[in-house]
């Protein structure tokens, strides 16, 4: 498709901001009615936050469709010019954490003791399939050259988060439910543990949104090929640490944790967890249990499996001329358009860590492809931001070097910003993205365009998911969590989100290496 | 004829008065008695009725209150500023059990509160709120008050080295004022203390910690959401309790909230009658002019002249007497309504009440014109001959035929006087639905006394059958219900707690073993007594708060943070904490919190001498405390209230004198010829009494009946359901009350007929019989 319907209805988006704001009570209003059965195919509309968003106006927590954002130009590596041509489109999802939440591999109960286990529960956390497809409805209104999937697609590397992930991103039917038939997890009204969120009785009330949840529903699948990053928490139980044995029992099994120890001693950093200190921790018990319906399709994935099940799933919609990679790492090269090169780097380490981790070949892999791009420019995609990443200085060492490598776009930091690096090839922007688990649950479209004068600018926003009933219900509760995406302020400041970011005058021919 | 009719119509209604002056009085008088009622039910209703809000608005009272174990100020601010709906935070080390002294005075009971920067959650009243410095103290009023201190003073503060100077008094609804609450409050500044000592808990945090923050949310009707997310973030915090406003409310009001409810709904009742004595007052005014009606249409006089004459006449009567009566009953109620006010740390209404009183002026001036206007239009439609002759006024088409009144008339004067009475029947009912009216108010006030006393004293009306409780932890029940006296002991566990579904709620949950019914029974209103730990029987208060019923769950979180669900299966007209509670048995309750400890419920022998059972408690170490009724701590102030509600009944006995001798007066006028003709031939004084006495003593048989009826069936059922409509309240009179208006009600009737026929004696018998 052409780039300029992106650019049009990035025009068109403010005289359409009436019908929305019309379009959105409507949806309220169904929402306020209550979860069906699934509905991210019901559009609610454009989800670009050009032309309007879901704002706080008033700081009570209830979030109310509001003015937009327009573009703003951030000018730290070159002076702003007026935008022409656009070169090429694409968009990022990030973090998604399609959740088993009914999963007895998970422990919930951990949320309770605070930094570092805030995520272990999120209020919202029964809809993030639904979330998950409501983004790729609103992505698919705006119509991306190709999508880059940056990470922790799974929460906890479990066969059927994975499946569940792939089977919205690829389209057709979708069963958010495990074990049996209907919600059996820790937000259940049965459930007498007054610290999770209890959507039949706890406030904001929702009565069936739980049983909703579970129904299977139809997702309409990205019309753009997508391309995936492995993130930690695809190839890391809960994204910390690699699956043995026993975390596949305990996964399986029909007895989940329900609180914990008193005396229990559990590391307060991610980084001292091990395979043993985890196999050593389940073997001696972590507290009492309760029965839950064993699924033998919550199996933990080998790093190896969960990369080839993406890698086959995004082989099936690829561009011509991709290089979807093989072997252990998930290190692929795409076409964005005929103008721009997408390259993604695997940061995720194999054994514990929930850090990124760029290897030496990598680097060497990277050079490669840089040479391969000609007269592309290139942007990088990996789960990790590069700079917090374990060898990643070196890979933007690299980057900023080359004056065809525009930006580096990350997430895993559930935050979204947007950083300049300064480098002998012009400098390229850190992107990062904030994930689609919690507030502001968005994704992020993307724009490289020429500008007056014969340089170019990238030019991004982000994008609220739209549709569907149960979607808008996760959006509100992640913006209400305490531990959640508001208070960590994941949205950033303004000049994180939708922003022409200046790149100047640039030579496309080739690095300055 | 003046250019300006209205100057004409006031000097003539002026000039009009003058001549009638005794029978202006007299309508006056009864202006002012029901003026003054309306205006001490004004102020004692709107008073007490927005005394909280009012305050709260003023001390800017936060949405939350939440008290927990002494934590860290970093580690509780970073989780509150994630809250969501969150305007601003303030929080606070309170301090209990702080030795204070001013003077002679002393209590080792001072609640300190040391405050830092921030919004307060109090008004400042009297000079002015606390600097950081360590050598200031802002005292609550009610200790201000009971110490006698004022800004300037020293107050003596154990810890703090030369005390500190009193440098404002503050107002906070957030609980009772001292001495109503057991420890007087004082605030510090945290800065303050910090420069001067350090640390004033010594709690080793490194800096002073905190163990309570006030709260305020953007928009409140959103609380619950921010409160489960404060749940969810609490992880680590112990002995975490939530009270809002509401919840602020129900703790007032166990001090004196149905007291205020009573008044307030009292005030509604006695507003009503007011208004309604008025129109019948007016009305009978005007009856007794029917002939100078029918002479002002016979010369000419047009019918909305007659009415708007009549009206004007009135308003000159009804403003000055309307002023002076609500003066009077301001007068009366602002002081106990104040004294109210100020027990329960509220601000009374002050010039805020003055629009309402302007208002009910213009409203009685407006209901007496009304009245008079009304019938005198009917009037003076009829025809002047008819008038002449003082027909009674009725509505078209009612005719004698519609009821007939035959009383047993007996022989002789007395029997005429009924007879006189009974043949103007439209009179006879109005005259005997005010007096019907008054009696009722008067009988409803007393009973209010009776009921402000039990509630004082008598631990039945929360329906407690116990007299006494007992320290558990230092003897067994088996040892009490050893001793002398002791019919039953019980165990009785008490604890406060949430609605664990919406957390800004709170109640109590009340626990005995086995059959609480022998120690706790109050009436069940629906479903059926709890059998089982699992159940619970909750109050009405608490199911129409939750909107609860018979086969919900109720699930309460109790201060350790653990829930605990029950089964409804009854509801209960508990009187007690506004009828937030629930009874159940404490197995379920301990299983979630082991250390809620009991206390002894103790329930005496039929004729047991209650202080030798205390004495022997005693002697077993296990702190006896008598037990209360359900505004105990109010004791002395109840009294007092008791006392002026009597006060005020006498004097609304007034109110029925001035209707029955207005009856009587407008009789003999009507009948001064039948008067004149009776001493005409020979009857003295005491037939002429005996003929008013007759009239009278229809009037009273009617009213009588009538009035207890309406006391019983309408007036207070409608005061207890405006004040608790949750609980049952006994305001119907008692034997002692009903004979003592009864009495009072034949007084009145012997006074009005006294001074009735001592005028209408004196009156000459010929002019009696030419006018007559």
């Amino acid at each position: 498709m052409e780039a300029t319907t992106l650019r049009r209805r990035g025009r068109t988006a403010a005289a359409i901001g009436g019908g929305l704001l019309a379009l959105a009570l409507i949806g309220g209003l169904v929402a306020l009615l209550g979860p069906g059965d699934d509905g991210p195919t019901s559009a609610g509309g454009s989800g670009s936050t050009l032309g309007a968003t879901w704002t706080d106006p008033d700081g009570d927590g209830a979030l109310a469709w509001g003015p937009g954002e327009p573009l703003r130009d951030r000018t730290d590596l070159a002076p702003a010019a007026r935008p022409g041509r656009t070169l090429a489109t694409f968009a990022q999802i990030t973090d998604a954490h399609v959740r088993d939440e009914e999963s007895p591999g998970r422990l919930p109960v951990l949320d309770r003791l605070g930094p570092p286990f805030v995520t272990a529960f999120r209020p919202q956390e029964a809809l993030s399939t639904q979330v998950l497809a409501a983004t790729v409805t609103a992505l698919n209104e705006l119509d991306p050259q190709a999508v880059a999937v940056t990470g922790d697609i799974a929460d906890s590397a479990q066969a059927n988060e994975l499946e569940q992930a792939i089977a919205v991103l690829e389209g057709g039917r979708v069963d958010p439910d495990s074990g049996s038939r209907g919600y059996d997890g820790v937000q259940a009204t049965s459930n007498p543990d007054p610290f999770y969120y209890r959507p039949a009785v706890d406030a904001p009330s929702h009565r069936g949104l739980l049983d909703a949840a579970q129904r299977p529903f139809r997702s309409p699948g990205l019309d753009a090929p997508w391309y995936p990053a492995a993130g930690n928490h695809d190839v890391l139980t809960q994204g910390v640490v690699a699956p043995t044995q026993r975390v596949a029992r305990a996964a399986t099994s029909s007895r989940a944790i329900a609180e914990l120890d008193e005396d229990l001693e559990l590391p307060r950093s991610s980084r001292s967890i091990s395979p043993e200190l985890v196999d050593r921790l389940l073997s001696q018990g972590l507290g009492r249990t309760a029965r839950t319906p064993a699924d033998s399709g919550r199996r933990p994935l080998a790093a190896g499996e969960s990369l080839a099940r993406l890698r086959r799933a995004s082989a099936a919609r690829a561009a011509p001329g991709t290089d979807i990679g093989s072997g252990g790492r998930l290190d692929l090269a795409f076409d964005i358009g005929p103008r721009a090169r997408g390259l993604v780097l695997d940061t995720a380490r194999r054994d514990s860590g929930s850090g990124g981790l760029v290897r030496p070949e990598q680097l060497a892999w990277l050079e490669a492809e840089l040479d391969r791009a000609g007269g592309r420019y290139v942007v990088v995609f990996s789960h990790h931001p590069l700079r917090a990443s374990e060898g990643g200085e070196a890979a933007l060492e690299s980057l900023e070097r080359d004056p065809r490598v525009v930006a580096a776009v990350s997430g895993h930091a559930h935050r979204n910003a947007l950083t300049p690096r300064g480098g002998s090839g012009g400098g390229l922007w850190l992107v990062e993205t904030a994930s689609l688990a919690d507030f502001p649950q968005q994704a992020r479209a993307l724009r490289l365009v020429e500008t007056e004068g014969g340089g170019v600018a990238l030019e991004t926003w982000m994008v609220d998911h739209t549709g569907g009933t149960l979607a808008p219900i996760a959006r509100e509760l992640a913006y209400l969590d305490a531990q959640g995406g508001r208070p960590a302020g994941s949205r950033g400041g303004v000049g994180d989100r939708n922003v022409r970011l200046a790149l100047g005058r640039r030579s496309a021919e080739g690095a300055s290496r | 004829m003046s250019n300006r009719p209205g100057a004409a119509y006031l000097t003539g209604a002026l000039a009009r008065l003058r001549v009638r002056r005794g029978r202006g009085l007299l309508a006056a008088l009864g202006i002012v008695a029901a003026a003054a009622m309306l205006g001490a039910a004004v102020t004692v209703g709107y008073g007490l009725a927005t005394g909280f809000e009012r305050t709260a608005e003023r001390a800017d009272l936060p949405d939350v209150i939440a008290r927990f174990d002494e934590e860290r100020p970093a580690r509780v601010d970073e989780r509150v500023r994630a809250l969501p709906n969150l305007e601003a935070v303030s929080l606070r080390l309170e301090i209990r059990d702080v030795p204070i002294g001013a003077g002679s005075r002393y209590t080792g009971d001072g609640v300190a509160q040391v405050v830092r920067e921030g919004r307060r959650g109090y008004a400042i009243v009297e000079g002015r709120d606390l600097r950081p410095r360590g050598d200031e103290v802002v005292v609550e009023s009610g200790l201000a008050r009971e110490w006698s201190l004022e800004v300037g003073d020293r107050l003596e503060v154990g810890g703090l080295d030369g005390g500190a100077r009193v440098v404002g008094v503050a107002v906070s609804p957030d609980n009772v004022a001292y001495p109503l609450a057991a420890g007087p409050r004082f605030y510090l500044s945290n800065e303050g203390l910090l420069a001067r000592y350090g640390d004033p808990s010594g709690a080793g945090f490194g800096e002073p910690p905190v163990n309570s923050l006030l709260l305020w949310t953007r928009d409140p009707d959103r609380l619950e959401e921010t409160l489960t997310q404060a749940r969810a973030v609490s992880y680590g915090i112990t002995d975490l309790r939530f009270i809002t406003r509401s919840g602020v409310q129900v703790l007032i009001d166990q001090a004196a909230g149905i007291v205020v409810a009573l008044l307030v709904a009292f005030s509604l009742v006695a507003l009503t009658s007011a208004v309604l004595m008025l129109a019948a007052s007016a009305r009978a005014d005007v009856e007794r002019r029917l002939s100078t009606i029918g002479v002002m249409r016979a010369v000419g006089f047009s019918r909305r002249g007659v009415a708007v004459r009549h009206a004007g006449e009135a308003a000159l009567v009804a403003l000055p007497a309307a002023t002076l009566g609500l003066a009077i009953g301001w007068l009366i109620a602002a002081g106990p309504s104040a004294d109210l006010l100020g027990a329960i740390n509220q601000l009374g209404p002050g010039l805020a009440l003055l629009p309402l009183l302007g208002a009910c002026l213009a409203g009685i001036v407006a209901v007496v014109c009304a009245a008079t206007a009304w019938p005198a239009w009917r009037a003076a439609g009829r025809a002047p001959a008819e008038t002449l002759r003082g027909a009674e006024l009725r509505g078209r088409g009612s005719g004698a035929g519609r009821f007939s009144l035959r009383l047993p008339a007996p022989r002789g004067a007395f029997g005429l006087g009924v007879r006189i009475v009974a043949a103007r029947r439209v009179r006879l009912t109005a005259t005997a639905a005010v007096l019907a009216v008054a009696t009722a108010v008067v009988l409803l006030m007393l009973a209010l006394a009776a009921l402000l006393e039990r509630l004082a004293e008598d631990p039945g009306t929360l329906g407690k059958r116990y007299e006494l409780t007992a320290d558990a932890s230092s003897t067994s029940a088996r040892e009490v219900r050893a001793l002398p006296g002791v019919e039953s002991v019980s165990p009785r566990y008490a604890v406060e707690a949430t609605d664990s579904f919406r957390l800004g709620e709170n109640l109590q949950v009340i626990a005995f073993p086995g059959d609480h019914t022998r120690f706790e029974a109050p009436p069940l209103a629906e479903g059926r007594r709890l059998r089982s730990s699992a159940e619970a029987e909750i109050g009405v208060g608490l199911a129409q708060a939750l909107g609860l019923g018979v086969g919900a769950t109720l699930a309460t979180q109790l201060p350790s943070g653990e829930e605990t669900r029950f089964r409804v299966v009854g509801l209960v007209r508990a009187l007690e904490k506004d009828g937030r509670v629930a009874y159940t048995r404490p197995r379920r309750l301990l299983a979630a919190d082991p250390s809620i400890e009991p206390e002894l419920a103790v329930r005496l022998e039929a004729g047991a001498d209650r202080a030798v059972v205390e004495r022997g408690l005693a002697a077993a170490g296990a702190l006896p405390q008598v037990t209360g009724g359900a505004s105990t701590s109010n004791r002395s102030f109840l009294a007092l209230l008791a006392t002026l509600l009597r006060a005020v009944a006498l004097v609304n006995g007034l109110v029925c004198l001035y209707a029955l001798v207005q009856s009587l007066s407008l009789t003999a006028i009507e009948r001064r010829g039948t008067v004149a003709t009776l001493r005409a031939c020979g009857a003295g004084r005491a037939h002429v009494v005996l003929v008013l006495a007759g009239a009278a003593a229809v009037v009273v048989a009617l009213a009588a009946p009538f009035g207890w009826a309406l006391e019983r069936f309408a007036l207070a059922p409608a005061v207890a359901g405006l004040a608790a409509d949750y609980a049952e309240l006994p305001l119907g009179a008692g034997g002692g009350e009903l004979a003592l208006v009864g009495l009072g009600v034949v007084l009145v009737a012997g006074a009005a007929t006294a001074l009735v026929a001592r005028r209408a004696a004196r009156e000459p018998i010929v002019r009696g019989l030419r006018e007559g």
